[in-house]
């Protein structure tokens, strides 16, 4: 449906987005994850139409897009910002904005207007301000505000970054709702975030983002770190509370991948030629969408491991049981 | 003291018993700086949207430019209109030297920098993120610009009090390009300057009061119609 070919996308000469090609498929539901600033509130307003990429093209239905994009085809994609802004007026007013520009009845308009905010939970705040609201108002608002337009691609950045579980729930929810709704333009969403869980629970195709690049690894247990010498043939990299050894011939920024399936998981350390051994609790445990279990674990950063449910029940891995994750310093992906 | 107490007296008689002349020259001037105040307004506001948003070669220039321009002495714009007004100068076919239309000229040439400059910086201080909401939404380049404006309000109220003053109070434009013709471009600057002259002091503090007047009426005027405005 949309894609980005060849695109290099800079600020003041600065390089954020370097993506040979990103295709979001007509009827995907597409999480984009990576760190702040990882480029991905870049991509979607590349994808939203609101810039034009510094080089290469965003392709539209296998057509090129002008640099300067068709009223008309901007109305087929709407984004919601990490942190929205409502325009003056009433939240009724916010809600109905993109259908009065489309030129839309009143009696029509206010339909439709009832319909998201009922969804989304905001029946009662209708006549409300935006000073009248707080952040997670606003951001189902704004969230509203773009469904209400019925988009052919609805991007959102952060959706949940300030909404507490239950209002995240009626968040998608809503977008299920929407989607299952749609019979002849089905509706594409593409979600930016930084947390896995909500993008497993949501999306059926995860990408990961660092460093304005797709990442070549899956997108778990992805650290921005400083490489410094650790010894002969190791670097070390201080992620949150715990130093990583890796072995590789690169010092300085860097990107580091944990992949979760070489990750050992035990009760006890292993003696074993493992270089990283982080001793922690279990935070979460949940199916993983690629077979096998989930294991969240904070050992002084939160890493994610998979393995087998046979493994999970032997080892009795629940939330707050105490764990250890072994991994190897070869098995660290540096980029 | 006395000669201004006096004044005063003289000047509420005169307002009080509604001299023709004093009204003739305050609705000449209201006419003028009105008519320039739109003028200038409906070309810098744009003028000040576009520098503001859109990225373009020489848009840098463009804004020096205009911020320069704030500062033009208005005796050297009333110098270079009445150049290209006067018989022997290229706009003189035109026949507006000395007339009210060229008083308009040359307040249109003052203020429009003031709307453009004003407007550009007020423009530059609406969160960017509005105008994205209004394209996400499916907003056209007007309605982009109306709500990005509608968020901006209070400073472009400003920018047109800020015009609007400038051009009602202006006197070198209007002298040169006027002439300070009685009943015909005799405006309430020229005529305090004129009258205060002729030592007629009464005469001068009525019409002082009155474009003060003028003043205060429009800026409570923008302040009301600001007041409406909620969140």
């Amino acid at each position: 449906m949309v894609e980005l070919r060849g695109v290099r996308h800079r600020y003041d000469g600065r390089l954020v987005l370097d993506l040979e090609q990103f295709a979001v498929p007509a009827g995907a539901m597409l999480a984009v994850v990576g760190h702040n600033g990882a480029g991905k509130s870049t991509l979607l307003r590349l994808l939203a139409l609101l810039e034009a990429p510094t080089e290469g093209s965003v392709v539209w239905d296998g057509a090129p897009v002008p640099r300067r994009a068709p009223t008309a085809l901007r109305r087929r994609v709407t984004l919601v910002e990490q942190r929205p802004v409502l325009l003056r007026g009433t939240v009724l007013e916010n809600i109905g904005f993109g259908l009065r520009v489309r030129g839309i009845g009143r009696a029509d308009a206010y339909k439709r207007t009832a319909e998201v905010a009922e969804q989304l939970g905001l029946l009662s705040l209708l006549e409300r301000r935006r000073t009248e609201l707080s952040d997670g108002e606003v951001q189902r608002v704004a969230v509203a505000r773009a469904l209400a337009v019925r988009p052919d691609v609805l991007l959102l950045d952060e959706p949940t970054s300030s909404a507490d579980r239950a209002a995240a729930g009626a968040m998608y929810r809503a977008l299920s709702h929407e989607r299952a709704g749609r019979k002849a333009r089905p509706l594409t969403i593409c979600i930016a975030s930084h947390q896995l869980e909500d993008a497993y629970r949501w999306a059926d195709d995860i990408r990961a983002l660092a460093d304005g690049r797709l990442s070549p690894v899956t997108p778990e247990n992805l650290f921005r770190v400083e490489l410094a010498p650790a010894g002969t043939d190791t670097m070390s990299a201080r992620v949150g509370a715990i130093d990583i050894l890796v072995t590789t011939d690169r010092a300085g920024p860097a990107v580091l991948a944990v992949p979760p399936g070489d990750i050992f998981v035990s009760r006890e350390p292993l003696s074993s030629s493992a270089r990283n051994v982080l001793k922690g609790r279990v935070t979460r445990v949940a199916a993983h969408r690629g077979g096998g279990v989930a294991v969240t674990a904070d050992v002084g950063v939160e890493l994610i491991a998979i393995v087998t449910a046979e493994a999970c029940r032997e080892l009795a891995l629940a939330p707050d049981a105490p764990v250890v994750f072994s991994f190897k310093a070869s098995a660290v992906r540096v980029f | 003291m006395e000669f201004l107490r006096e004044g005063f007296r003289r000047a509420l008689a005169l307002l009080l018993s509604g001299d023709a002349e004093v009204f003739g020259i305050a609705l000449l001037t209201l006419k003028i700086a009105v008519v320039a105040t739109v003028i200038a307004c409906g070309v810098g506001l744009p003028l000040g949207y576009l520098l503001a948003t859109r990225r373009f070669w020489g848009r840098r220039a463009a804004l020096t430019a205009v911020n320069t321009a704030l500062a033009f002495p208005t005796v050297v714009v009333g110098l270079l209109l009445f150049g290209l007004l006067s018989r022997r100068g290229p706009l003189g076919g035109l026949g507006w030297l000395y007339t009210w239309q060229a008083i308009v000229v040359g307040d249109v040439l003052l203020a429009l920098p003031i709307a453009a400059a004003l407007s550009a910086a007020a423009v530059q201080g609406v969160d960017p993120r509005v105008r994205r909401t209004a394209e996400t939404l499916g907003a056209g380049r007007w309605l982009t610009a109306w709500t990005v404006a509608r968020e901006a309000r209070f400073a472009l109220a400003a920018v047109i009090t800020a015009a609007f003053g400038q051009v009602v109070a202006e006197i070198g434009a209007a002298m040169m390009l006027g002439g300070n013709i009685r009943g015909s471009t005799r405006t309430l600057t020229t005529a305090v300057a004129l009258y205060t002259a002729q030592g007629d002091f009464g005469l001068a503090v009525a019409l002082g009061l009155v474009l003060i007047a003028i003043a205060l009426v429009v800026n409570v005027t923008l302040q009301v119609l600001q007041g409406k405005g909620g969140g």
